[in-house]
């Protein structure tokens, strides 16, 4: 009986192997383009925007006839927003042999994953990370196609200081790498310009009670709550604000500007300020690929679809030019070339970051909607 | 009255709240420990199942067109209730029952993977994202001069405290009159020898997976009335959190868990309120290292007698 066991597991090992080498000898057909970010998760919705806006460019390109006559391949994959996932998704990238990457998302698995990325030649463009440290590395084969919290944060910061001038501001964070990095990037702009800060505080990514922190600002008079951190944590603390009857207005990154706010804060998210890139769905050359969305019943309009379709197109265009899938040339490629993307005309600095990249203090409201603040 | 003082009251509030639903959660491991000398750590999970079954229930009664909230209310602990002790049944049968006279560690290890399956099932079943849910209940009393700082009673807080308060009373007089009361306590005290006096202890045992996965269902309901935000992997925090106002308290001790849970609300919101809210875990950790330094057993526990 053992025997017998024992040989059919000798059968489904050689099976499975063979299933693998034929597996790659298909894929020399195509370029693989790793797309990376939450698929699962309390901020699934953001890698949607990634993956919603790279597949379509994949599709797009594909319909076009693909590469120098290769398809391209997206090969997706969840990193849940976890730094330890995200080394092991960037393993695996490895492991696969694909030499490109989209991806990832937050700044804290987008952080220890390039490390891998850059240690073994593949090349990443994050289309949604805004941590400045990310591209301090020196890596020579990360890029990214949004702008940083270096960028974001003075916008967020001479807005409250220029035109809120709050009386007591307390700044909250989530003490990760994305949250901590633009609360502070938002302290400093604003204490730059005499703003009295009475309270910079850490919650824990998770937490689902904030009526004690809510107390203390409210006891502190506190007019103006900067939060840097994701919608879910945000979400709860407008709705129990509200409950306590806390007025203060709020405040948030890009990473709070999502219609899931709405769902957990309800009325209480009308009057969110929020950062966000510009709305790339009203550029009037985007609107055949607005269409194309929204023909497939998808959502362009959040932050990160339109960087995650430039990404995409970025590596196939640098590909078609080079004539190389060597992610090192095609690395050196894209330090010299400028884009026509639908985030506008792209250039990349040497560390990898965009020359140039906006972002736009909008209003959200109780219906899901943002209007911009004029 | 002065501002202080009002915040002062506003964050015995705020921790009474969070207490009511640790010590809710905190009963299930207390009573399973008690018994089979065991931490079930599926029973995070089993709350969040509570949670979710509340909250389908409750959006299938808002699509049937009920408008009494007291009548939506009742049905959905209810039903919620009866959902989440069949969960917690077959877990005790899936996971320990088998497992009966093995070293410890297997039904541990068991229990474990019972956690990791009941988490990806309803990851599955429901998907992986935040399921949210609007007030069911606004509202409520303010005390305090107009224009300065206001306690904030809401009705929602009133309802879990009340909710809490009958469940606990309901579970004590069971324990202390029921006849399965009393085998519960004749097993605590000795199984082996309960077994001899013909008490079914395997009844006793799946008796108190259930009456903990009752309360953990009613911690669940609301929850996520009060917050009105859940997904699949808020049983894990909640379970530690329980887990450690069960030790807190005296693992094993009913009245234990339940002042272990207040305590433990209470320290956090104060920790919250007067050092900084990131430090509240710390806090709350660093007083259960004190009390277990001081008192091994916890605050309620008996001392082991060891057995001969």
């Amino acid at each position: 009986m053992k025997h017998v066991i024992r040989n059919r597991l000798l059968t489904a090992l050689v099976g499975a192997l063979a299933l693998a080498i034929g597996g790659m000898a298909q894929a020399e057909d195509t370029i693989k383009i790793a797309i990376v970010g939450p698929i699962t998760g309390p901020v699934a919705q953001y890698g949607e925007m990634q993956m919603n806006g790279a597949k379509m460019a994949v599709e797009q390109i594909n319909a076009k006839g693909g590469v120098n006559g290769k398809k391209l391949e997206a090969v997706l994959m969840d990193d849940v927003c976890e730094p330890k996932q995200a080394v092991a998704v960037a393993n695996k990238v490895v492991n696969e042999g694909i030499g490109f990457v989209v991806g990832h998302l937050c700044s804290g698995s987008t952080q220890p994953a390039s490390k891998i990325y850059d240690e073994e030649g593949i090349l990443m463009i994050t289309p949604a990370a805004t941590n400045p440290d990310i591209t301090k590395q020196g890596y020579k084969q990360v890029f990214r196609t949004i702008g940083t919290d270096d960028q974001q944060g003075p916008v967020a910061g001479n807005f409250i200081a220029d035109r809120i001038k709050p009386k007591q501001m307390a700044i909250l964070h989530d003490k990760q790498q994305y949250g901590q990095g633009i609360a502070s990037e938002v302290k400093r702009t604003v204490e730059g310009k005499g703003i009295k800060v009475v309270l910079f505080e850490g919650i824990n990514k998770g937490q689902t009670d904030f009526s004690a922190l809510i107390t203390k600002m409210k006891k502190e008079g506190v007019d103006f709550v900067y939060y840097g951190g994701y919608h879910p944590e945000l979400g709860l603390i407008l709705r129990q604000a509200r409950e306590q009857g806390f007025d203060a207005r709020f405040m948030g990154p890009e990473g709070v500007g999502n219609k899931d706010i709405t769902a957990i804060a309800g009325p209480a998210s009308e009057g969110l300020l929020v950062t966000l890139p510009a709305d790339f769905t009203q550029d009037p050359a985007n609107a055949a690929l607005v269409k194309a969305f929204k023909d497939k019943n998808l959502d362009p309009s959040g932050p990160f679809v339109m960087p995650g379709y430039a990404a995409v197109q970025i590596i196939a265009d640098t590909i078609a030019k080079t004539g190389s899938t060597d992610p090192k040339a095609v690395a050196e490629a894209m330090h010299q070339s400028s884009y026509k993307t639908p985030i506008g005309t792209v250039a990349f600095k040497d560390s990898g970051d965009l020359k140039e990249f906006q972002f736009i203090v909008f209003t959200w409201h109780a219906d899901a909607t943002k209007t911009p603040v004029q | 009255m002065s501002t202080t003082f009002l915040g002062f009251i506003q964050q015995v509030i705020n921790g009474l709240t969070l207490g009511s639903i640790y010590a809710l959660i905190a009963i299930g491991y207390t009573m399973v420990y008690g018994i089979i000398g065991m931490i079930n750590f599926a029973h995070g999970e089993i709350y969040m199942i509570g949670s979710y079954v509340g909250v389908l229930v409750l959006t299938a009664l808002t699509l049937l067109g009920l408008q009494s909230v007291p009548l939506m209310l009742l049905l959905t602990l209810v039903v919620s209730i009866l959902v989440t002790s069949a969960y917690g049944w077959t877990v005790e049968r899936l996971a320990y029952r088998p497992l009966r006279g093995s070293p410890r560690l297997a039904p541990l290890i068991s229990a474990i993977g019972m956690s990791i399956f009941l988490q990806n099932y309803v990851m599955l079943g429901q998907g992986a994202r935040d399921i949210s849910m609007q007030p069911l209940i606004a509202g409520g009393w303010r005390f305090g001069a107009e224009g300065g700082f206001q306690v904030y009673l809401s009705y929602m807080q009133v309802l879990i405290a009340v909710v809490t308060v009958i469940f606990m009373a309901l579970l004590t007089l069971y324990i202390s009159r029921s006849r399965m009361g009393r085998a519960c306590r004749a097993c605590a005290e000795d199984r082996e020898m309960a077994n001899l006096l013909g008490i079914d202890t395997d009844r006793v045992i799946s008796l108190t997976f259930v009456l903990g996965a009752a309360l953990a269902a009613v911690a669940g309901v609301l929850v996520g009335l009060y917050y009105g935000k859940i997904n699949p992997f808020i049983g894990f925090v909640a379970g530690i959190k329980a887990f450690t106002a069960a030790v807190l308290g005296g693992i094993g001790s009913i009245p234990g868990a339940m002042l272990g849970g207040i305590v433990l609300g209470l320290t956090e919101s104060f920790a919250s309120a007067y050092l900084s809210t990131q430090y509240k875990d710390v806090v709350a950790f660093g007083l259960l290292v004190l009390v277990l330094l001081f008192r091994p057993t916890g605050l309620l526990g008996k001392p082991d007698v060891e057995k001969v």
